[in-house]
Parts: structure tokens; sequence; C-alpha cells
């Protein structure tokens, strides 16, 4: 975003250059092809479907929808449930994150793992967990009141987002440079007084920002609110059934950008924050951490804390592993293996295709992530910006109205698309692509811009072109930073749920949907067991690709495999 | 004697455990008196800048004491112990402007507004800070945040100031006039300070009494004139400057001199340690700078220039001796003198007074 007032010359120039390398001229017109198609396009279609009236610019569908408190109601229910999540989960994340950076707490290691584990299991496993605990049958019935509405959507979403505020928050805590509480303290300040007037204010801008992240998170959740809304209802899950249950395309295109734009301002208010992070070390080397011996009023709660939520994630996620060995929940207790053998009957196809589409996806959307990162980080061209922007959008806009634009999109052949592709496995690959291909971009571009670009200057002047450069020099130096990239991916497709459920077909399937359909049925036993197999899944290939990561990363910067 | 303002006893650091455990300070004592500049001078890992965290109340001691003006303050937490700490990386509060750092002590003082702002702007003047109160940290060059830094802990008048190798961020030229300016203000107002550095021209210009250390132990405490004529053993002698180590025998003892064998040849040197006998080994330490050149002769050590390097001002060269070692020589004015090529025998003689006798250790 350098260069916004460039001459015509300029462009003509860069245009020039472009076609000297042709490789390089005809995989960016590539790539803008299929940014336009699968990204735009479809986003596009919900807002068009949501404007237009047979043929005609209105705003019909919106005062309908405004009017009718039956519609207006989940924009208010979902706001309100993102504004509960996001503050709980903001402050257990960064009680978290204060436990792991500014205390001597014992056992530091087990407490990440476990804060970080609901971030590889599909949010869904936890609400499937909290039925178990607290649903009709449950061991805890009655406890909560009626687990189905505000109440359980709060507690599953905290357990399954804090973790994207505790990521977010240790980083901010760990820049904060621990010479500055001490000198702060050399002048006389309390713990207390500390904390008010250097950390909190230091640390503002990324609390924000975590609160922000976690209410996007909450807004677009599908799978939970499906199975715990109950009469709570909330924007992703009306604009789903608005489509699949009353086939009323207008209607749901206009919730869908009724979800769309609070999540979208999130979105940029929280980009503006993070670009004005200011507030890091001034000069000189950061003096090295010290532990210091903090009080006991300020220990012992925070160790409470860290405690009581590492036993609710343990215990939610220890309820489906019980459970799926129960014969009937709540009911026979009796010990059986009988669930996997059920779930394996009805669940091979899923299982199958979900492996067989997520191995298909995963390598693309690892070159291909690279490839745009190393085109936006290291290439002058025209629309440059605009690829940037759009590869980027996905992340920003929620499953449910990607899923939505698809439908809309591509079942009927278009001018960019001359196939229908609904009912195609390529529709599935395709969204889950340009789904995930946002976080594959981002990490890309951070580990391009860790190279110095002399080093490729002199491959350039060594006689190679960008090709060669890029194939020899930059992939090498970014080989750990691409395998994290494909674990990610590999996560993402194999949990997604929001934006799938409107592509998946009886040809292709997928194992989330299986378990939302378990679920559906009361078939808790057999939809944990599933979900266990999933989590198993997921764990093993981010084991694998942990080893290859380690194998190759010796020596190079080492990218944790679990970030947001 | 004055008791002595700033003492630590016995005091001693460890950290981990059973056979990690490293013991960073070691049972040291020292004793500052009041309004003095005093500078822990060692390598890095030496122990100093645990010592002075200790003082600061950042590290808790092991065992030992820190009294300041005969309190003990071992059990007080640094927020409030009177003392004031200059860090290395200055420290500066990045959300808040140069007045709102230097005033956040005086703050949390609860003093009043009239007097924090007196008593900011007066500081700011001393310091020469004038015209930078609305500024943020990162508006101001290296030097400034240095003096922010500095602004911010004398402005609380600690009983005792530290300085944690306050000028090693700095470029080398301001840093030699930041410790000028350092020297006067502490002398100007007599504030009794510690100051932690592993530069020994900085020690030396700085101190009215630098204290060597190594490995958590205290090799000697004195003047700059003190440590650098006398030294206590080799290490002093090789940290604080540079220096020859000629191993030699004695020979004769006199009431003010002795008289050593070095290669065949006799050295005489002022008689410093009482405790050498006629007999002993010893090492003479011989400075580059008390080195004399001249034309092989019969009664003088007989040596070979393997390297000179013409500096203007001085020329240093180092000479093989007849025992296979390099010995380093300047001399100053290199036109007055005859000078000496590569692969040259010269003979060798050194300027009796500031030859130091260490007995063989």
């Amino acid at each position: 975003m350098k260069q916004h007032s460039k001459s015509r010359i300029q462009q003509i120039n860069e245009i020039k250059k472009l076609i000297r390398e042709p490789f390089l001229f005809i995989s960016i017109l590539v790539i803008f092809y299929l940014l336009i198609v699968f990204v735009i396009f479809p986003i596009f279609q919900v807002f068009k479907t949501s404007f237009m009236v047979d043929g005609h610019f209105t705003l019909k569908n919106y005062r309908d929808v405004l009017r009718q408190s039956y519609y207006i109601r989940p924009l208010f229910n979902s706001i309100l449930l993102g504004v509960l999540v996001a503050t709980i989960g903001t402050f257990v994340g960064f009680v978290f994150a204060y436990a792991i950076t500014r205390t001597p707490m014992r056992g530091k290691g087990i407490f990440r793992l476990i804060a970080t584990f609901p971030m590889v299991s599909p949010p869904f496993v936890v609400a499937l967990a909290c039925i178990l605990l607290f649903g009709r049958a449950g061991i805890f019935a009655g406890l909560l009141g009626n687990i189905y509405g505000l109440t359980g959507l709060t507690i599953v979403e905290t357990i399954a987002y804090a973790p994207t505020a505790f990521l977010a928050l240790i980083g901010v805590l760990q820049a904060i440079d621990p010479s500055l509480e001490e000198a702060a303290m050399d002048c006389g300040a309390s713990r207390g007084k500390v904390f008010s007037t250097i950390i909190l204010p230091l640390a503002l801008p990324g609390i924000v920002s975590a609160w922000l992240l976690v209410f996007i998170q909450s807004l677009a959740d599908f799978g939970t609110p499906m199975i715990l809304s109950g009469n709570y209802q909330v924007l992703s899950v009306q604009a789903y059934l608005q489509i699949t249950g009353m086939f009323d395309l207008a209607r749901g295109s206009t919730l869908a950008i009724l979800l769309l734009l609070p999540t979208v301002i999130a979105f940029y208010l929280q980009k503006y924050l993070l670009s004005k992070k200011s507030y890091v070390t001034v000069t000189g080397k950061p003096t090295s951490a010290t532990i210091k011996n903090l009080e006991w009023y300020i220990k012992y709660p925070v160790y409470a804390m860290c405690l009581i939520f590492a036993f609710i994630v343990l215990l939610f996620y220890g309820m489906v592993v019980w459970g799926s060995f129960q014969k009937l929940w709540g009911v026979d207790s009796t010990l059986t293996l009988r669930n996997y053998v059920q779930m394996w009957k009805i669940g091979k196809k899923y299982i199958k295709d979900s492996l067989l589409l997520s191995f298909i996806v995963t390598p693309i959307t690892g070159v291909l992530g690279m490839f745009i990162a190393y085109l936006i980080s290291r290439k002058q061209f025209v629309g440059r910006n605009l690829m940037e922007f759009s590869s980027m959008l996905t992340f920003a806009v929620p499953g449910t109205v990607v899923g939505i634009g698809y439908i809309l999109a591509f079942n009927n052949p278009s001018f960019f698309m001359p196939v229908t592709l609904t009912g195609t496995s390529i529709i599935i690959i395709a969204l889950l692509i340009f789904r995930n291909l946002p976080v594959g971009i981002r990490n890309g571009v951070a580990a391009i811009e860790q190279i110095d670009p002399s080093i490729e200057e002199a491959s350039i002047d060594l006689g190679a072109d960008s090709g060669v450069t890029f194939r020899k020099v930059t992939l090498p130096m970014i080989t750990p930073a691409f395998f994290s990239g494909l674990a990610n991916c590999f996560v993402r497709s194999m949990t997604a749920i929001s934006a799938i459920i409107f592509v998946v077909s009886g040809r292709w399937n997928f194992i989330t949907v299986a378990v939302l359909g378990f679920v559906d049925n009361s078939q808790y036993a057999q939809a944990a067991a599933m979900s266990l197999l999933l989590i198993s899944i997921v764990l093993l290939a981010l084991g694998v690709i942990q080893i290859i990561t380690n194998r190759l990363g010796k020596g190079m910067q080492s990218f944790s495999i679990i970030e947001q | 004697m004055k008791r002595a303002y700033l003492e630590l006893k016995k005091l001693t650091k460890s950290f981990g455990k059973g056979q990690d455990m490293v013991v960073a300070v070691d049972a040291i004592d020292l004793d500052v008196q009041e309004g003095e500049l005093v500078t822990l001078l060692g390598p890095s890992g030496c122990g100093k800048t645990t010592t002075l965290r200790m003082i600061a109340g950042f590290h808790t001691p092991t065992s030992g004491d820190v009294l300041i003006d005969g309190v003990a303050v071992n059990e007080i937490p640094p927020n409030k112990r009177p003392t004031a700490m200059v860090f290395q990386n200055y420290a500066l509060f990045p959300h808040m402007t140069v007045f709102e750092n230097i005033a956040y002590g005086l703050r949390i003082r609860r003093e009043s507004d009239e007097q924090v702002k007196e008593k900011v702007g007066r500081i700011m003047n001393l310091i020469g800070l004038e015209g930078l109160a609305d500024r943020q940290p990162r508006q101001l060059s290296g030097g400034q945040q240095q003096r922010v830094s500095l602004a911010r802990a004398m402005v609380m008048e600690p009983k005792v100031l530290l300085f944690d190798e306050p000028l090693s961020n700095l470029d080398a030229k301001l840093r030699v006039s930041t410790r000028l300016e350092i020297r006067k203000l502490q002398q100007r107002l007599g504030i009794t300070s510690v100051y932690v550095t592993h530069d020994q021209e900085e020690a030396m210009t700085l101190s009215d009494k630098v204290v060597i250390m190594d490995r958590g132990k205290i090799q000697q405490i004195g003047s700059p004139v003190e440590i650098y004529s006398h030294p206590a053993n080799r290490f002093v002698a090789g940290f604080m400057g540079k220096a020859n180590f000629l191993e030699a025998t004695v020979k004769e003892l006199g009431e003010s001199e002795v008289v050593l064998e070095y290669c065949g040849k006799t050295i005489t040197a002022p008689r410093w340690d009482k405790s050498i006998k006629t007999g002993d080994e010893a090492t003479i330490v011989v400075r580059p700078e008390s080195v004399f050149l001249d034309p092989p002769r019969e009664d003088l050590i007989e040596g070979t220039v393997v390297n000179s390097v013409y500096f203007g001002s001085q020329m240093l060269y180092e000479v093989e001796m007849p025992d296979g070692k390099l010995l380093q020589a300047e001399i100053a004015d290199p036109q007055d003198h005859l000078l000496f090529d590569k692969g040259h025998s010269v003979g060798l003689s050194f300027k009796s007074r500031s030859l130091h006798v260490l007995a063989k250790e």
C-alpha cells in the first residue's frame, strides 16, 4: 500500500516489465481470474440478491427485515452474544496471558496447551459436550437452567474463542518490556499502580483488538448456535434456515448482509488498531524478563482462574470422550464400542470425502498462498493492492455469507463460470481453498518479509528470472512457514462448517456436517465418537507436520503451528 | 570515621538450585560514603548488575544485607526504597510525554500539582531538556532519552542513585560528553551513586572509587589511580588498562625497592607488597607506556620488534622478549624518538617508578 499516487508512465513501465516475464504475467492474470470468480463474484451475488427484486434495485428486502421484529431480533441477539463472548473471552485470555508471561506459575506448557486446544477442534464439539453435561439427559441437568439459549451459547463460545484472545494477548504482553515495570516500581509505584498506569494502557490497543477478534468469531459462528441456540435466534443460523428451509434467497441474503456489516466494521477497526500499535520498546536492548516475587493476592486469584478454566476445558472434552463409550447417554451407562461401529457405518463416506477433499485442498492452498504472499510483498504490478485486498477478503467475511454467495454464484452457469458447480467436488474444493487462503498469505508475508530482498536481488543479478529465484532462493527459506501454513489449512478444512454446509451434497459430504446431523437426531454418543475421530485426525496431521517442520526448520525461524 | 551511607554486608545472590546453582554474587562487602560515586566494573557475568539490582530491590539477596543510611532494606520492596535507577535501555514509558515520564514518581508520591511542575521544570533545566516537555519518547534522540531517564530518577531525590550501564546505547562521542555531564551533576548535587559499567575508561573518568568484580567476587576496591598503579592481582591489572606481565625472581629486598631478575638482567621496582620474600617468583606488571626502546646495549634486555603501528601521537610496538613472550610498548611523541622497524633488535628498559610487583598467584 505504498504508492497510491502512481504516475501513468510508471504504470506503463510496470506493465512492460511484466510482459517481459511471461510466467509472472500469466500467473498474475490467472490469480486475478480465480479471485474474481471465487471471492468477489459470490459476495457480489449476495449483495445483488439482497438489493434486487425482479431486476430492479430496491431496499424493499431491508425494509421488510428491519420492520419485522422476527428478523431484527436475530441481529440484536447476535450482537449481544458477540459482546458477551468477546468480553468474557478477552478477560479469560488476558488472565491466561498474564499468568504465562508475568508470573512464575508452574506447568506453563500444559496450561498453554490446554488453553489453545479448543482451536484445533470445531467449536460445536464444545457445544456437544455442553449438552452432555447440562442438557436434558446431562450429568448436571438443570444446573444452569435451560442450556439451549444465551447461557449455553455464551459458555460454549467463550471456551471456543478465549484461546484466540489468549494467543493475541500473549504477544501483546510479551512485547511490553519488563524494565518499564521495574522503572515504575523504582519510582515508587505499587504493583496495582504499575498495572493501571503501565501495563493496562500499553496493552489496551491489543486488548481491544483481541476483543474485536473474538467478537467477529462469535458473530460468524454457525455450528454452536445450530446446536444450542434453541429459541435464541442468531443471524448466521437464521440466514441458513431462510435459504435451506424456506428457499427464500432474497431474505437469506439480506440477513447475511446484516451479519456481514458488523463483522467488517469490527475487522477494519481491529486492523486499524493493530497498524497503530506504536508502543513497542523505544530503544536499547530490552532487559531479560525477570519474574519477581508477586504478592499472593495477585498470584493466587490468577492461578485459580487458570486452573478453573483449564478444568472446564478438560471437563468438556473429557465428557465427549466419556460420552462416546456409553450405551445410551443418561439412560444406560454401560461402556461399549457400539457407537464407534455405528458411527463408522453411517459416517464412512463423510470421513472419506472430508479427508480426500482436505488432502487436495491443503497443498494447493499452501502453494497458492505462498505465491500470492510473494507477489504482494516483493513485486510491483498494477492491481497489487486489489490482489491483497480481495485475497484477504474472505478472512473478514463470515462463512455463512460466503456459503450463500457460492450457492447464488454457482447454481447456474454464468459469464465467469460457464458450468454449474453446485453438487460437484469443485465447489467444495474452491470454497475451502479461498476460505483458507488468507491465513496462508499472512503466514507467507510474515516469513518473506524476514528475508532480506538483497538475497533475491543477488539471484536475479546472477541471471535467474523471477520464477527461478522464487523456486531456488525464496521458497527454501520460507519452507517452515509453508508447512505451518499447510497444517493450518488442513485443520481449518477438516473443522469447517459454516460455509461448507451450503455446498455439500449427496455426492460429496463432510464430516462436520455428519456430526451436526447426529446431534440433530439426538444421537449424541455417535456425534461424540465422530468428533473424537475428527480431533484425532487433526492432531495426527498436526503431529506429522510438526515433525516435518522440525526436520526442515533447523536453524530457521520456526513458526508455531497453531495460529489464528 | 564516618559511617558509610550505603553498606553491603556479605551480600550473596545465587540462582537455581542443587547442581545448577550459580552464585552470581559471592559474599561481597562494600561501603559507599555519602556523596560518593562508586563504579562496579567487571566483565559481563561478573555479578555487577545483580549487585545493583539487589540494592534497587529487584533481586532479593540469598544472604547478607543492604543498608541505606544505617537501615537494613532487605525486606523493603523496590517501590518503597529510597533508590532510583537509570536503566540501560532507559525504560521510558512510551505512552507518556517527557513531562509525564519525569513526573511519574512524584505523582505516585501524591505531590501537589505545583510542586510536581516546579520540580520537573527545575530538573529539566538542569539536565538540558528545556522545551521537550510535550514530546513523546520515540520522538527523542538516544541522548535525549538517556537524559529523560536520568531526570526521572534524579527528580525523586533518591538517597542512592543507581546507574545500570546507562551509556552503553549511545555512540562513542556522546558517551564521552554525557559521562562528563553525569559526573558534574552528581558532584554538584552530592548524590550518592552506584554506577555499573564494563567500560574501564568510563569507570576511571567518573568514579571516586572503583570496585573491580570478577566471578561474583570483589577483586579490588580503590581510587582509579590506586587501581591503575597498584593492581591487586593479574585480573585487575589486565582489566584496568593494558598490561604486560613479566615472570621474574626476587633477588634483593630494600626499604622501598625490590630488585628482581628477569632473563638474566636486573629490574628495580618500588616495593609495595610487603609479603614478598627474597627468592620468591613474582610477576612484574609493566604498563605499555612505561617501556623505553633503545638500540641494543649490554645492560638492556634484548628483544625483537615483530610489529609496529604508527598512530601519529604515539607508536605501538610488539616486541618478542627473550623468554618468547610478546610485550607491548607505547612510545609517546614518536617524532622525538628513534623508530624501529619490524625485525629490528631493540634494547628494553622500564620506568622504574611505574612498575608494580605481584606475588606469584
